[in-house]
């Protein structure tokens, strides 16, 4: 159990700034994930923290201890790679047995923890095999175990989905987070993929160009994310310039009641977001009685268990999102209508 | 299928093949040429075996090749791992360790000369600064039997083929399991060894097989800067070949026969060696 703090923490190459400067807590037992676009110096923070690099400028603490310039091998830190990095040379058994075997630990011991491990990842029957013999998935567990087996404080993991099949994917995530859970370890993850942090991390910290742009829990960052920018990396597709006094936002498709008691909005200019799935697609003029819009169905897309609409509203076009329980056709007139505390709005900072 | 490989079998089998049967015949005893048919005839193998030069020979041939390949090896990978790491001045330096490859044998026999001989460039320097008296005080390194101008010729020009040959290999290996095993607690030490080096065996077993091959049967620099008789092989048979009494060209195949045997010996043996190293560790 580790808290880990960055304070201040500058990274440059050269001419070139890779984190202009980032301050980030993690608390103990927390499952973080660093989200941003490639290139944008996630993985060199990831990096900084593991040992690998060391920051031009600020410190790294682990539990209020500066680490900044200890060496990676006496951080004692667990990393799992993007592709794996498992010795190629070495079969399952001594890939997860070398983390204990350069630290000189008794080979009883050894042998007694390698058992455990290979138990928890549940790779006893591919012991013997070659990391070129076994499957993404399974590598992934043999890195995890390599890694655990050393009983690191910080678990970091660079894009730990990435690799996976959809269906290996869900398994993972599952395995992931309930071994964080069971062992209570400080672990922080790289991604570039919105729902791979959603689907896994407690808190997300986006980073833009080397900054760290929000830092917040899934659902905030998704419902309330406090740029455009981030609201467009979350996957938003409906955001439109309005115009905000006393509580009402006026679009180009028409006015929007907000909820100013939970969501408190300056009067002004500013953006409204507006969830796909948080709008209601009505066939009927007057079943709904308040943010209504009306609109045309120009596109249909359909994924299986939900179903996009495509809304022309006045030259605007919105998207809706809605479970696939009935079919809407293209060119149908169609209300919509969202409710007020749905709605949020991002302004820039007074 | 054999017919539409024909083309190419037959060019192999006159360039080498014949080239092959043509020096095996020549050593036993088989050149109507020059009026010597004694087809088989074992006498020009054994009166090579049996005269106590040979093996002097070959215990030197052995010698210049295998160090000179130690040595190359072990710089090879020193700045091949070395490449792999940033440092100030890489660019300039990643052209700069290629030019003895570019440079002819020769040509670096002939700087060896000018460099290392008694009356050398650095014979002089030292006489120059004053820590000889005079140049000829300088230690003899060219035509002794320790042979250190020979290796340092193989050792220059090899090296740069060491070393991008490994260099290849760790971009393809790449720094992830090497960070790795930092990051597991592993040391340099640790690291090299148990990490980096299994990795990059495979070059460099096949880049020291080309090195000791051409080191085994090279002939300039033996001759050039050798220490004279016993010689190596390839100079006895160059020597051979180039007596006035032509007969002796026989004794000469014979030697060159003899080379070519014990070279594919070693060569085999450390492949095989490799390959049940290979096996032992579950690689194939």
């Amino acid at each position: 159990m580790t808290k880990v703090q960055l304070k201040g923490v500058r990274k440059d190459f050269g001419s070139f700034t890779a984190i202009s400067q980032i301050d980030l807590d993690i608390e103990s037992g927390e499952l973080v994930a660093l989200l941003g676009p490639s290139g944008c110096g996630k993985t060199t923070t990831l990096r900084m923290i593991a040992g690998l690099e060391v920051p031009t400028y600020g410190h790294i603490l682990f539990d209020d201890d500066d680490v900044s310039e200890v060496p990676v091998q006496d951080r004692n830190v667990g990393m799992v790679f993007q592709r794996y990095a498992l010795f190629p040379h070495m079969t399952v058994e001594k890939n997860v047995m070398f983390g204990l075997k350069v630290r000189g630990t008794p080979s009883g011991e050894i042998k007694q923890r390698l058992e455990d491990i290979l138990d928890v990842v549940q790779l006893e029957q591919f012991r013997h095999r070659f990391p070129a013999q076994l499957s993404g998935g399974q590598m992934q567990r043999v890195a995890i175990a390599r890694t655990l087996i050393t009983n690191p404080s910080v678990l970091m993991m660079d894009e730990p989905l990435a690799n996976l099949d959809t269906k290996l994917r869900g398994e993972m995530r599952r395995f992931i987070r309930e071994l964080q859970q069971r062992l209570g370890i400080t672990t922080i993850f790289v991604t570039h993929d919105q729902v791979e942090a959603m689907e896994l991390a407690d808190r997300v910290a986006v980073i833009f160009d080397g900054v760290l742009a929000q830092y917040d829990t899934p659902e905030a960052l998704y419902q309330r994310p406090n740029s455009v920018e981030i609201a467009d990396f979350m996957g938003a597709n409906n955001i439109f310039d309005a115009q905000v006094s006393n509580g009402v936002a006026k679009t180009a498709f028409g006015d929007l009641q907000l909820d100013t008691d939970t969501k408190p909005v300056r009067d002004g200019t500013g953006r409204v977001l507006l969830r796909g799935e948080a709008i209601d697609l009505l066939l009927g003029e007057g079943e709904a009685s308040q943010n209504v819009i009306t609109g045309k169905v120009t596109a249909r897309e359909f994924f299986g268990a939900t179903v996009n609409y495509t809304v022309d509203c006045k030259g605007e076009t919105i998207i809706v999102n809605e479970q696939s329980r009935r079919m809407v056709d293209v060119g149908q007139d169609v209300w919509l209508t969202i409710q007020p505390q749905r709605i949020w709005v991002i302004q820039d900072a007074a | 299928m054999w017919v539409q490989l024909m083309p190419v079998l037959a060019v192999l089998s006159v360039l080498f093949g014949g080239a092959l049967v043509l020096a095996v015949m020549q050593s036993l005893g088989f050149a109507p040429w020059f009026g010597v048919n004694t087809f088989p005839d074992l006498s020009y193998f054994g009166a090579l075996w049996g005269s106590w030069s040979f093996w002097q020979s070959l215990g030197l041939t052995l010698y210049y090749a295998i160090v000179s390949t130690g040595i190359a090896l072990v710089m090879g990978i020193l700045l091949a791992l070395a490449m792999v790491r940033i440092f100030p001045g890489k660019s300039l330096y990643k052209y700069l360790y290629k030019l003895p490859l570019m440079i002819p044998y020769t040509v670096g026999i002939a700087l060896a000369v000018i460099m290392l001989g008694n009356g050398g460039m650095i014979s002089r320097i030292f006489a120059f600064v004053g820590l000889i008296g005079d140049p000829s005080e300088f230690p003899q390194i060219l035509k002794t039997h320790y042979g250190w101008g020979i290796i340092t010729v193989y050792v220059w020009k090899q090296t740069p083929f060491v070393t991008l040959t490994l260099y290849a290999v760790l971009l393809g290996v790449g720094r992830e399991t090497e960070e790795a095993a930092a990051i597991l607690g592993a040391n340099k030490r640790q690291i090299f060894f148990g990490v980096t080096l299994p990795q990059i065996l495979p070059g460099i077993v096949s880049s020291t097989l080309i090195i000791f091959a051409f080191n085994i049967g090279a002939f300039e620099a033996p001759f050039i800067l050798g220490g004279g008789y016993p010689d190596t092989l390839p100079v006895v048979a160059w020597r051979y070949f180039n007596d006035a009494d032509y007969t002796l060209q026989l004794q000469g195949m014979a030697t060159v026969v003899s080379l070519a045997l014990i070279a594919s010996a070693i060569l085999y043996s450390y492949l095989a060696f490799y390959r049940s190293f290979e096996r032992r560790i579950g690689r194939n």
